[in-house]
């Protein structure tokens, strides 16, 4: 049967190229598409290393000395934030707070600095100041198993922790081998910490790879703490439904510190999605531009296929008059049009290839052609189109089916 | 003549409604995503209140610096301190206005005597800004340069804020408390959509009110720049004037061994709006580039289809295109004529995308039209969204597609054989 279909498809040439480069057009474009969210899919659904459900970020401001309240004999800032974070961890409906500087996830602030000690080095690394009830907050977790309550505890003194896989792709070797170790972090060599513990990766955001979101953790020192710090909390769960309102009920009387009060709280999910609306977009307009090819190959198919079978009455009469079922009849249209992507897929894998060998797609792992990926990508797309053939093709295909032999001969 | 126009395609269209439904939806899908694409960037470039001067904006939201001798050394990068803005920007020649205010929305607690406080977006600004801006006052007025030289504690908020405060819209000269400090509202203004993101704000107040001046360092500090240009084809003069300050200042700051890079600020509207990240030059050229094959694509595979089907369609009118050849009907009268007709239902489809894509627009605007770093109501409104351009374009592009989805059909049967044509065969 595919050898007549071969012919069939080789006298009909002059209709079927219009179908084939609208099949290898769509091609290219549908894999760099599939190809695109496989990537970012993937990317999403590896392990955060951090959580930031039922998380909170509060903004600080304070008084200026022409303001009425202002009082001039509250000078130590320090003291005023330190007492607000007391009487926040107080509220029976907060589990945690922490204070950082540039270091919550999401942030639109970042610090870089070089990370050395002996020969490993490892420059443009995410600095992160913290002080202990972060790793509580985000739920970061040691790599030898610590909880976040452990590891909060060991961050006291000249220590530094590290993301276990900082050194692991340029030296191989593992973070919870070197604990104890002293390290560098930044330009100044004087500056030396030990290695107290090694988490698991934190990644950036939800569509950044740990490959590029290499991190360390150090104690925030007391004299940097402002108004200007990340003030970070979170609430127990079940606890989230009002928290900001209740809490904001409270803040002109009971959460106002001296010169220091409460001017917003932010809750992470709207952080995360502010912070992602570029990637949030670029997907949406892909996702879109998916449905506008299927839709566009299910409308050409549906025309092509209708007139083909227009065209073809008393051939497909005769076809059954020779004893072909209906069952015949349907299979053979749908395969025919199964067999055209077929041949368009052959030139639009070749094109597809060079794309990706170009790089001119998304990166993961650094790479943009591996061989697992692109047979996984080429054979969703082809998955995807076919499946649009065939529904295109069935209301012809059905038509064609109920064609009466004796009737159609007779037109003729 | 028109009259025949019409009753051919209408006959046309119901000859084989399956066929005519694909063609119309197939050109309405096509239209209708191009419009999305078109108007997506028209929400960041084209003018409406309070940015309806957008044409003539330039906009300098952040400075760069880096260290006198290394080349390679760390940039530092971010919006400027008010010196900065006076050596820059504040005294050019040739501009018309130049406003300068907070880089970022800050949040700010406001309160009525004993009520429960809320949170509003607070933009810190100049007076200036209230001419190079045309918000629409609903009651009072800006606050004047006398205002803003004292540091006054005047506000003006959106009727949202206003009605949030005290009910009503006629608010001007009543006391609030804004972070804890007393304020006087002085104006009230229509609510500003996120989308206009230089204008937008739900409270606006002097930035001489606060602090803001004075959290600086050098150079850098908290404090953008948009520049209103007498007319676009100021722009070279203004930047050149700007380098030329640029040299001055860049002679001042040696002693504190820093340089500030240029990288070809200040920027007109189209290039501020993709302007992300402080530490790199946006790329025009590249977005121009993808919005060029977006919209490639969305013509293309749409008119492949279409012309296949026309091709179909005609193919069963061979017969009477061989009579008209035959009654003396001229090849070119014939392509014109098939062309005409074509377009005619382009164009229904067109009209049919462009309809689709506004209710779209306005149903789904959060999800469409949703701005990266930005927070607060985005709400979207007719003078956003059409605009005399939104029209044009919609227009030119079903032609455009009209024209590559029926030329090569239409031109093979307008030039066959006339004795094969009356006879029904193709060739």
């Amino acid at each position: 049967m595919t050898k007549k279909l071969f012919n069939q498809i080789k006298n009909e040439w002059r209709s079927n190229l219009w179908l084939m480069a609208e099949l290898l057009l769509v091609s290219v474009v549908m894999w760099f598409i599939v190809d695109y969210l496989y990537v970012q899919y993937s990317i999403y659904n590896q392990p955060r290393g951090f959580d930031t459900n039922h998380c909170y970020h509060i903004v600080m401001g304070t008084l200026l000395p022409s303001d009425a309240d202002y009082n001039p004999s509250d000078t130590v800032q320090v003291n005023d934030v330190e007492e607000l974070m007391d009487r926040l961890k107080r509220r029976p409906d907060i589990d945690a707070v922490s204070l950082s500087y540039v270091s919550f996830p999401y942030n639109t602030s970042n610090m870089w600095q070089p990370v050395t000690s002996g020969k490993l080095k490892r420059e443009n690394v995410f600095a992160k100041n913290v002080t202990p009830g972060f790793f509580r907050v985000f739920e970061i977790k040691g790599a030898r198993g610590e909880s976040s309550d452990q590891l909060s505890k060991m961050l006291t003194g000249k220590v530094i922790m590290l993301s276990n896989d900082l050194y692991k792709d340029n030296y191989r070797v593992d973070m919870t081998s070197l604990i104890g170790r002293k390290f560098i972090a930044g330009g100044d060599s004087a500056n030396i910490s030990t290695l107290a513990a090694a988490y698991k990766p934190i990644r950036y955001s939800d569509y950044m790879e740990a490959s590029e979101s290499y991190s360390y953790i150090m104690p925030l020192s007391r004299t940097d703490i402002s108004i200007n710090m990340e003030l970070c909390v979170r609430v127990k769960e079940g606890q989230d439904v009002d928290f900001s309102e209740k809490l904001w009920k409270d803040a002109d009387k009971q959460l106002r510190v001296g010169n220091v009060y409460i001017s917003d709280v932010e809750s992470f999910s709207d952080i995360r999605k502010s912070f992602q609306q570029n990637d949030t977009n670029q997907t949406r307009n892909y996702i879109f531009g998916m449905g506008f090819l299927m839709l566009n190959i299910f409308l050409g198919l549906l025309g092509t296929f209708w007139f083909r079978t227009q065209q073809r009455r008393s051939e497909l009469a005769l076809f059954k008059a020779l004893g072909a079922t209906k069952g015949n009849v349907f299979v053979r249209q749908i395969v025919e049009g199964l067999l055209l992507l077929v041949i368009a897929t052959i030139p639009a894998i070749l094109i597809d290839a060079n794309i990706a060998f170009a790089g001119l797609n998304q990166k993961m792992d650094g790479m943009t052609l591996t061989s697992g990926r692109f047979i996984i990508t080429v054979l969703i797309t082809w998955l995807l189109i076919a499946i649009m053939i065939v529904l295109g093709n069935w209301l012809p295909a059905k038509k064609a089916m109920g064609i009466q032999p004796a009737r159609a001969l007779h037109e003729e | 003549m028109n009259i025949n126009y019409t009753k051919q395609v209408w006959a046309h269209l119901r000859q084989d409604p399956l066929i005519s439904t694909i063609s119309v939806l197939g050109t309405a899908l096509s239209i209708f995503l191009i419009m999305l694409v078109v108007m997506l960037q028209q929400v960041n470039v084209a003018p409406y209140s309070p940015e309806s001067n957008r044409n003539r904006f330039l906009h300098a939201s952040y400075l760069s610096t880096a260290s006198c001798q290394d080349e390679n050394q760390s940039t530092n990068n971010g919006p400027m301190s008010e010196q900065a803005t006076k050596e820059l920007y504040s005294s050019l020649k040739t501009p018309e206005i130049v406003t300068v205010y907070a880089f970022l929305c800050r949040p700010s607690v406001l309160s009525v005597s004993n009520a429960v406080s809320f949170v509003a977006q607070t933009k810190q600004t100049d007076d200036d800004f209230w001419r190079v801006f045309d918000f629409d006052f609903v009651n009072g007025k800006p606050y004047d340069k006398a205002a803003f030289k004292a540091g006054q504690h005047v506000v003006v908020v959106d009727e949202n804020v206003a009605r949030k405060l005290y009910g009503d819209i006629n608010v001007s000269g009543k006391d609030i408390s804004l972070n804890h400090a007393p304020y006087k509202i002085v104006g009230v203004v229509k609510n500003v959509s996120t989308l206009a993101s230089k204008a937008y704000g739900e409270i606006w107040i002097p930035y001489t009110a606060t602090n803001l001046v004075s959290r600086s360092s050098g150079a850098q500090g908290l404090l953008s720049v948009t520049i209103l240009a007498h007319h676009r084809t100021d722009f070279p003069a203004i930047v050149s004037e700007v380098n030329q300050r640029l040299t001055q200042y860049n002679k001042k700051l040696k002693e504190q061994n820093i340089r500030i890079l240029s990288r070809n600020r200040p920027y007109d509207q189209e290039k501020e709006s993709i302007n992300y990240s402080s530490n790199e030059e946006p790329d025009v050229t590249g977005m121009h580039r993808r919005q060029i094959v977006m919209i490639a694509i969305l013509l293309l595979v749409p008119a492949i289809n279409l012309s296949s089907m026309t091709q179909s369609r005609l193919r069963k009118r061979i017969a009477e295109i061989g009579v008209r050849r035959a009654f003396g009907c001229t090849r070119m009268e014939l392509l014109w004529n098939i062309l005409m007709e074509n377009l005619a239902t382009s164009l229904i489809a067109g009209v049919l995308g462009l309809i689709l894509c506004v209710i779209f627009s306005f149903l789904f605007s959060d999800l469409i039209f949703a701005q990266p770093f930005s927070s607060g109501t985005l709400t979207v409104n007719a003078s956003m969204l059409l605009q005399p351009s939104t029209f044009a374009l919609a227009f030119i592009f079903c032609f455009v597609l009209n024209l590559i989805s029926s030329l090569i059909p239409a031109w093979r049967a307008s030039h066959g054989n006339i004795v094969n044509a009356l006879g029904g065969k193709t060739r």
